[in-house]
């Protein structure tokens, strides 16, 4: 599994393509030990008025800690706080804009994940932050480069319900782009490097392309000096793969289990963005064949613009158990030593 | 057409029969039998007598009710693809995984070649049926669903993992067969989150149901309908059990587009709400449901599984809805 004979010319590579790790969003927030589940205990105690408000934020710092930890000991070179506060990838920030009341459970597309829905009852705005206060939390606590993480605008609108004083889908798709936008630049302001913007939604309704594209842009034209990732996952990619190459992100992080496609598109066409590879699946338990993740790294990055390319898995971790999903950690670092030719 | 199936079977059920889709929530007696048991605090048996106790509970209170075709509650289980997944080899318990919130289950992860090793399900039907004498529906989780719930290490693509939990699911619903179980319902909840993989659901489905003498309904939630609509009426299954109500009746338009041609168990009340709804509010909806389905093909239930509401709650939705079908039936 984790033979690297063949990987010479693949070394050869190294002195012009840096490659690095990256988490690509969430962590688990639970594990088995008694410690690692002290949120979910916490929480639950909350519920039957036995523990504080303050008393579950605690617990949440502590699995934040626990989470930049793992990640810092499994080598990867660029990290999150896990997302270990948020509720679900939706409600959390629609819950925090005015103009949206969070309702009931939806399956998060194609995922056993449920979130709770906005419903959109008059024009959304953002009065106050949405991660930035748990970026600079994590920065102060971190040894290694934490990078925020936000919904994008158009999957919080598909995923929303609107009501009659929200406005049509493009004015609730800017408003969030506004709000969205807002975030990225106070998260640029407080020293973020890289920002990820996640739109699942946009593979999965292709026709709303135009539109959502449109607010994307709105939102990188936010960024500053920080460089901004698209995220786009649990789909295909390769029909959108052009199309992508014309918007104002800097790096295109991309789902690699739904499709064998996306890489011989990108070995054919090539790219001028950095890539996030999510070779690893994010949301199995089985370790890919490491000789096999090599030759698929090689052959695509021979084709893209020289520079970073990242490293990292299909979606966020938190579909796996906590053990596993440190096993994917260490094994993106391992791929990665293998790739720049550091394995004796 | 599904209704002379009954009658051939012997099941003769009043129009809009009622029923419920398969879980209800545990007495507390219970909740702290199977907590005693995972400290090693009481002996199996112990356990065991606890869930019968509960699944006599809700045989006689669903027969107090008036319901129609009956469920034993699902009192042994915990979650509906590790329970199965337990029973089966070639499973082992993964790690928590969340689930919504601060809910949290163990997903199971698929490490060898899976195999059915003897009846999962058929001792507590039969148990449950033995306290009745009107039909219990025997219920297991689908291939397709087991396969989608569940890490896989072992077989090299998900159609290799869902064809052969297919061959072994059957097993099961052979062995309820031979037990005498006449109405079976192969759980699906993960069907509508991935429609390109529809065909292999169905050829799934096939491969667990075809050519046995029974009634077949399948449970299907929370999805995306509209793009496996008509497409999901190839399932090899008699009665589609859906969540009518907490989608809003949102299907019904589907179903005025492209006639539905099966019998429904058409949910009536949301069961993620505290509250039971409004009488008119649910006659509302079962009132347009009749407007385009034929009612010989019309079961009423409520939209999934009772588990997450309290006992008193789930009682009074199902009442709800039992006294709902028969305002219908009778007018």
């Amino acid at each position: 599994m984790n033979d690297t004979s063949n990987v010479s010319s693949t070394a050869k590579l190294a002195p012009t393509m840096k490659l690095l790790t990256l988490n690509h969003g969430s962590y688990p927030r639970i594990g088995n030990s008694p410690e690692e589940q002290l949120l979910r205990r916490t929480i639950a105690l909350r519920d039957r008025g036995e523990k504080s408000d303050a008393e579950v934020r605690v617990a949440e710092d502590h699995m934040v800690v626990l989470a930049l930890q793992e990640q810092e000991d499994a080598g990867i070179d660029i990290i999150t706080d896990g997302l270990v506060r948020w509720n679900d990838p939706i409600s959390h920030l629609a819950g925090k804009l005015r103009g949206i009341r969070i309702d009931g459970l939806l399956r998060f597309f194609d995922t056993n994940f449920y979130f709770r829905q906005p419903v959109i009852e008059e024009k959304i705005a953002r009065s106050r932050p949405l991660v930035v206060d748990e970026f600079r939390w994590a920065v102060e606590r971190s040894h290694r480069p934490v990078k925020p993480v936000l919904t994008g605008p158009y999957t919080l609108t598909r995923l929303s319900l609107r009501q009659a004083g929200a406005g049509d889908i493009e004015s609730v798709v800017m408003s969030f782009a506004e709000a969205l936008g807002a975030e990225v630049a106070e998260l640029g302001a407080a020293g973020a490097r890289m920002i990820q913007i996640d739109e699942p939604a946009l593979l999965s309704c292709p026709a709303d392309r135009r539109l959502a594209c449109a607010a994307l842009k709105f939102v990188a034209a936010q960024k500053g000096r920080a460089e901004l990732a698209l995220a786009l996952y649990f789909a295909d990619a390769a029909p959108l793969y052009a199309t992508l190459q014309d918007l104002a992100f800097d790096i295109l992080i991309l789902d690699f289990t739904y499709s064998s496609k996306l890489a011989q598109v990108i070995e054919s066409e090539g790219g001028i963005k950095q890539l996030g590879l999510g070779l690893l699946d994010g949301r199995n338990t089985r370790l890919e064949d490491q000789t096999a993740v090599l030759h698929q790294l090689e052959a695509m990055l021979r084709q893209v613009k020289p520079g970073h390319a990242y490293l990292t898995t299909s979606c966020g971790l938190e579909y796996l158990p906590r053990d596993r999903a440190r096993l994917k950690l260490r094994h993106l670092t391992s791929i990665k030593r293998a790739f720049l030719g550091e394995v004796g | 057409m599904s209704r002379s199936k009954l009658r051939h079977l012997g099941i003769d059920l009043p129009l809009l029969p009622t029923t419920s889709v398969g879980s209800f929530p545990k007495p507390d007696y219970l909740v702290k039998a199977r907590a005693d048991f995972n400290q090693g605090k009481i002996r199996a048996v112990d356990l065991e007598e606890a869930e019968k106790q509960a699944i006599e509970f809700w045989i006689g209170k669903q027969e107090e009710l008036g319901v129609d075709v009956l469920v034993d509650g699902e009192m042994y289980r915990g979650d509906m693809v590790a329970y199965f997944a337990d029973q089966l080899s070639g499973f082992e318990q993964g790690g928590l995984v969340r689930s919504y919130g601060n809910r949290y289950y163990h997903k199971p992860i698929i490490v060898g070649e899976v195999k059915w090793k003897g009846p999962i399900t058929v001792k507590w039907w039969r148990y449950a049926q033995g306290l009745t004498s009107k039909p219990v529906k025997g219920i297991v989780t689908g291939a397709y669903t087991l396969m989608d719930w569940s890490f896989n290490e072992f077989y090299a693509t998900r159609r290799h993992a869902c064809l052969a939990l297919a061959k072994e699911v059957r097993k099961e619903v052979e062995a309820l067969i031979r037990a005498g179980c006449k109405v079976i319902q192969i759980d699906e909840p993960a069907i509508s989150a991935r429609p390109d993989e529809l065909p292999l659901a169905i050829e799934a489905m096939q491969t667990t149901t075809q050519d046995f003498e029974a009634y077949f309904i399948t449970h299907i939630c929370y999805g995306d309908f509209a793009s496996i609509y008509p497409g999901m009426l190839d399932l090899a299954v008699d009665n589609f059990d859906l969540e009518m109500s907490n989608s809003g009746l949102d299907m019904l338009r589907l179903f005025r587009k492209k006639a539905f041609t099966k019998d429904i168990s058409y949910g009536v009340v949301d069961v993620h709400s505290h509250f039971v709804e409004e009488r008119s509010t649910v006659e509302e909806r079962l009132k347009k449901g009749l407007e385009i389905l034929p009612r010989e093909n019309v079961w009423v239930d409520p939209d999934c599984g009772l588990k997450t509401r309290t006992v008193d709650e789930a009682i009074a939705k199902l009442r709800m809805a039992v006294s709902v079908a028969r305002i219908f039936r009778e007018a």
